[in-house]
């Protein structure tokens, strides 16, 4: 496994990273391969990495109720409900995770994409 | 217009019907009853859409309404219905002859056709009957069965009860009925076209009439002026991304400024009935300035050709894999055989044709955050509904899984989808895009054309020693699945066996040809067909016995596959040893039949196909009920297979509960986790295993606090839902030098032997029997499993000799050679069962396992009937014929 790259640069499929002395697989798009491989200090590495310089209490919000409708559904919530379930906007939302809900929200809460075959 | 009294299932009805109206038409649009379905664009080339007409079966796609005054007319919802079936219904049930259930309706009536006149008839009287018929899952071993059982209750000498499995007989290893089998032999299965929705506007679309040019104008006043016609969307009007990504952006919803295949979709019309959609479409002006066609991977490849896609090079990836030192070891080898080998682009052909409905849940026009609902065939909902979300900038969306007519891979990228969502967001309105089977198999995915220059050697004493495989696939016009079919060809590259050197190259391209993706085996079934039919060459060269040699090479516990990676179980050689007799038996008889221009033949291949491949991760979540029943919620597809039949069994095994105790939610993003596809044989292995991981924290629960149901557990204060994962230990993609690293953490195993007969004459080829032995681990569903035999060894044989999808020729069943029941062969199963350590209960998958020796078996029978060689599938006649000739013409 290439452990010096950033996931999806070499190789579309997936990707071992040395996060905090850990080794996590992501898929092609930087997502965590398994919801179980995440933890607080590889979301402050990669939070840091995508351009959060500053983790608050609200982007921990958001990433509580993730974390926490993913273990309850086993799937992603829908965006009106990551609104509904947080109390913020989809502005607010932007603002906390520049990169987006999908690939900056979800993706440093560790929820994974549905997967595509193998 | 003529007036029409007729009697429907007993209901006299009176209609003012066109001289042109089918009653297909007026049974499912007029009356809804939907059981009779449309596959073959109305030519009478399926046998779907039977139904009974004064007591004979008639084709109802081909009979005039006009013609049926005074006529009794009796449907499939004319006999039984889930809850009290007809005689008929039960034993297509009970027979196992009922997989995805599309064409079981027309079955049940050609085969009540036939038992109201002739109670006991034999199997060829079946045949007859049921000629007009087609299947695509069954091999149609288990309908004819299902017709003789019939006869047997209707000539009353046994009943369903007696011929029903007892719970007290177990659950696991039983073959207890599917519990969607009832529905759909009533008919009351609803498959996408079936669904009406009120006010839904009806698609059609402008597809591209050649496979590569430039986008100029597109006038559509003259069609928007139509009657009926609402407006086009074209892919101006798509709000999202209008890609659709599945592993790479490259593919548009609506083509904007390049066609790249024929079929590319350009404008969709929208209107009020589907025949004035239809009727727009022609008055579409496009102008299309030609471009190059880079029609193989070698044009593709050339230092002149234009490349198809701006963003990405012609060369999607080029892998090698390399284990040891083949060039040295080949040279060295006491012999080598080396050869060309060729497969086809193929249609995936399941019987329903592709459709696409989708309606809104709240205004659009008024609310944002109104949902959009598709509803779709796909075998991948949460991963669709991401993909589409994306495509259509529209988030609330959910998907729903109809009953599926077949797919066999199609679906694991999305194909109407994207269309009809994109006209529900343009004219907020609910939609319906239900295109016939031309324009079907136009549209969808194909199966990869693989080119295999190969070279194979052994030592002296018959031992493998070297394999050389220079891999070219056409990849067609867009990525879809790309680089995860070359890595499963080479995760498999040296199947059964060991081979201490190989020396491989896969190169995937870009062309404009149909574009593929998943089709049952997706790589393996290409690569299987070079490797067998090779290692038959290099026994005959040695004049070895091919069972011998394989058993011979066959891999052991301890070492490794071409990836490198050291397997821990490998039971192929005791599934060599029982198919020896078999072996043993064929031989013999062939020996009669080896002069003269009809010739015998036998022929064998092996498999060993990985399931759960590396990386793989699959989660499904269960509840406990305020009954104390167990609510199963996993996005587990089940185009035919049988999963709703494993998920039940599972679960009412390890919870010691009865069936009726057991719900299980499959088929909704918004009541499903995300298991994964239903691909790569992994529902079973991964869902499974996911699965039992959830109950075993479930039952954990309830042993600690003594809760008997979700009341109690909640006054224990622990939760009554739980989701479960299985994760493979294995991850990460293949070395991109050396294709070393992870692979599959199971394996499911055959060994196939085909017993042909070869007319040189003609060229024509017989199945006589097909034997298979496979080992999947532990069986849950015995009928399930051989029915999955039986469906992929016709499919196979179909692969081997037939079929072929060739772009702007092969546009029905009938150019597309579909099987029929009078290509029907004997299958004999041998079935072993080495539990598998990480596999739930022991199971492991077997849904694809079952067409990947099928081609090389069939093609080295055909070598030892005729000594003739086709390295070039498919094995027609005229190529039979011509090389019986020049044969014929070298002695």
């Amino acid at each position: 496994m290439n452990k010096d790259s950033k996931p999806g640069e070499t190789n579309p499929g997936l990707q071992a990273r040395c996060i905090a002395g850990r080794e996590i697989v992501f898929d092609g798009e930087g997502f965590f391969n398994d919801f179980f491989d995440w933890s607080e200090e590889a979301f402050e590495i990669l939070a840091k990495e995508s351009g959060i310089d500053c983790i608050t209490e609200q982007h921990r919000r958001v990433v509580r109720f993730l974390r926490e409708y993913y273990a309850y559904h086993g799937r992603s919530p829908l965006n009106h409900q990551l609104r509904n379930g947080t109390g913020l906007s989809a502005l607010e939302m932007q603002q906390l995770f520049p990169e987006g809900i999908k690939l900056g929200a979800r993706r440093l809460a560790g929820l994974p994409n549905p997967k595509t075959c193998s | 217009m003529k007036s029409v009294k007729l009697t429907v299932n007993g209901i006299e009805r009176h209609f003012i019907a066109d001289e042109d109206r089918v009653l297909l038409d007026l049974l499912r649009e007029d009356l809804s009853l939907t059981g009779a379905k449309q596959s073959c664009d109305r030519k009478g080339q399926c046998g779907a859409c039977m139904v009974i007409v004064n007591g004979k079966a008639v084709l109802s796609c081909l009979t005039k309404v006009s013609s049926l005054d005074g006529a009794q007319v009796i449907t499939i919802e004319g006999l039984g219905t889930p809850d009290n079936p007809h005689l008929i219904q039960e034993a297509f049930v009970l027979a196992g002859a009922v997989q995805c259930g599309f064409c079981t309706p027309g079955m049940i009536m050609a085969s009540k056709a036939l038992l109201d006149t002739n109670p006991d008839p034999g199997k060829e009287e079946i045949k007859r009957a049921l000629r007009r018929n087609l299947c695509r899952c069954t091999g149609y071993k288990k309908i004819i069965e299902a017709v003789q059982l019939a006869g047997r209750f209707l000539r009353g000498e046994i009943t369903p009860d007696a011929a029903r499995p007892s719970l007290k007989e177990g659950i696991m290893g039983i073959s207890h009925p599917r519990p969607s089998g009832l529905a759909k032999a009533c008919g009351t299965a609803h498959f996408t076209a079936d669904i009406r929705i009120n006010g839904a506007l009806e698609l059609a679309v402008l597809r591209s009439s050649v496979p590569h040019a430039r986008i100029g104008r597109i006038d559509s006043s003259k069609a928007e002026s139509m009657p009926g016609v609402v407006g086009v969307v074209k892919a101006s009007d798509i709000t999202g991304t209008n890609i659709l990504k599945y592993l790479r952006a490259d593919r548009p919803v609506l083509c904007g400024d390049k066609v790249r295949y024929i079929g590319d979709p350009i404008v969709a019309v929208a209107a009020e009935t589907k025949a004035q959609a239809e009727a727009a479409l022609t008055f579409i002006e496009v102008d299309l300035t030609p471009l190059p066609v880079l029609d193989s991977p070698e044009a593709s490849l050339a230092e002149d050709a234009p490349q198809l896609h701006d963003e990405f090079p012609n060369i999607c990836l080029d892998q090698p894999q390399i284990k040891g030192d083949a060039q040295a070891a080949l040279q060295e080898s006491a012999a080598v055989v080396e050869a060309r080998f060729q497969t086809q682009i193929n249609h995936q052909a399941p019987l329903e044709p592709e459709a696409t409905a989708a309606y809104w849940e709240g205004d659009p026009a008024a609310d944002e955050d109104a949902k959009l609902v598709i509803i779709g065939r796909s075998i991948n909902i949460h991963y669709h509904l991401g993909m589409l979300q994306e495509a259509l900038g529209w988030d609330n969306m959910s998907y729903r899984e109809a009953y599926s007519g077949g797919q066999f891979g199609i679906k694991l990228d999305i194909i109407s989808e994207g269309i009809a969502g994109a006209a529900a967001i343009h004219f907020k309105r609910p939609v319906r895009y239900i295109p016939g089977l031309t324009e079907s198999m136009l549209m969808t995915s194909k199966r990869h054309a693989y080119k295999m220059d190969v070279k194979l050697g052994a030592d002296a004493q018959g031992r493998i020693t070297a394999y050389r495989n220079d891999i070219l696939v056409d990849k067609g016009a867009y990525y879809s699945i790309g680089h995860v079919l070359i890595m499963r060809s080479l995760l498999m590259l040296s199947g059964s066996y060991h081979i201490p050197n190989v020396d491989a190259r896969a190169r995937l391209v870009y062309t404009n040809n149909p574009w593929g993706s998943a089709a049952r085996g997706a790589g393996p079934p290409q690569v299987n067909f070079a490797l067998e039919c090779a290692v038959e060459m290099l026994a005959d060269k040695l004049g070895m016995d091919p069972l011998e040699f394989r058993l011979q090479n066959s891999l052991k516990p301890g070492q490794s596959k071409s990836t490198g990676r050291v397997v821990t179980e490998w039971p192929l050689p005791e599934l060599l040893e029982a198919i020896r007799p078999h072996y043993g038996r064929a031989v013999e008889e062939a020996k009669n039949y080896r002069n003269g221009p009809v010739r015998r033949g036998v022929g064998l291949a092996t498999g060993s196909f990985g399931i759960g491949g590396p990386g793989d991760v699959s989660v499904a979540a269960v509840e406990l009920d305020p009954d104390g029943g167990v609510s199963v919620f996993a996005a587990a597809a089940d185009p035919g297979e049988g999963n709703d039949s494993m998920l039940l069994q599972l679960t009412a095994e390890f919870m010691g509960l009865p069936f009726e105790k057991v719900r299980v939610h499959t088929r909704d993003t918004d009541y499903t986790a995300a298991s994964g596809p239903a691909a790569g044989s992994r529902i079973t292995y991964m869902i499974g295993s996911a699965l039992l991981d959830a109950l075993s924290q479930l039952q954990s629960a309830m042993n600690e606090t003594g809760a008997k149901n979700s009341d109690a557990l909640a006054v224990a204060g622990k939760p009554s839902r739980y989701l479960g994962r299985k994760r493979n230990e294995d991850a990460g993609p293949l070395d991109p030098k050396t294709g070393q690293g992870p692979s599959f953490e199971s394996q499911v195993h055959a060994v196939q032997m085909a017993e042909v007969e070869v007319n040189t004459e003609s060229g024509e080829v017989k199945i006589l029997k097909m034997t298979a032995a496979v080992d999947a681990g532990t069986v849950i569903n015995p009928q399930n499993l051989t029915a999955q035999l039986e469906g992929g060894l016709d499919m196979g044989v179909g692969y081997a000799l037939r079929e072929q999808y060739i772009a702007g020729k092969t546009k029905d069943w009938i150019s597309f050679k579909f099987p029929t029941i009078n290509h029907s062969f004997d299958v004999e199963t041998i079935i072993r069962e080495t539990p598998r350590p990480k596999g739930p209960m022991g199971a492991t998958g077997v849904g694809e396992m079952c067409m990947v020796p099928t081609a090389p078996a069939v093609i080295n029978a055909i070598k030892n009937a005729t000594g003739i060689w086709i390295c070039d599938l498919p094995a027609t006649p005229d190529k039979i014929k011509a090389r019986a000739a020049a044969l014929q013409q070298e002695k």
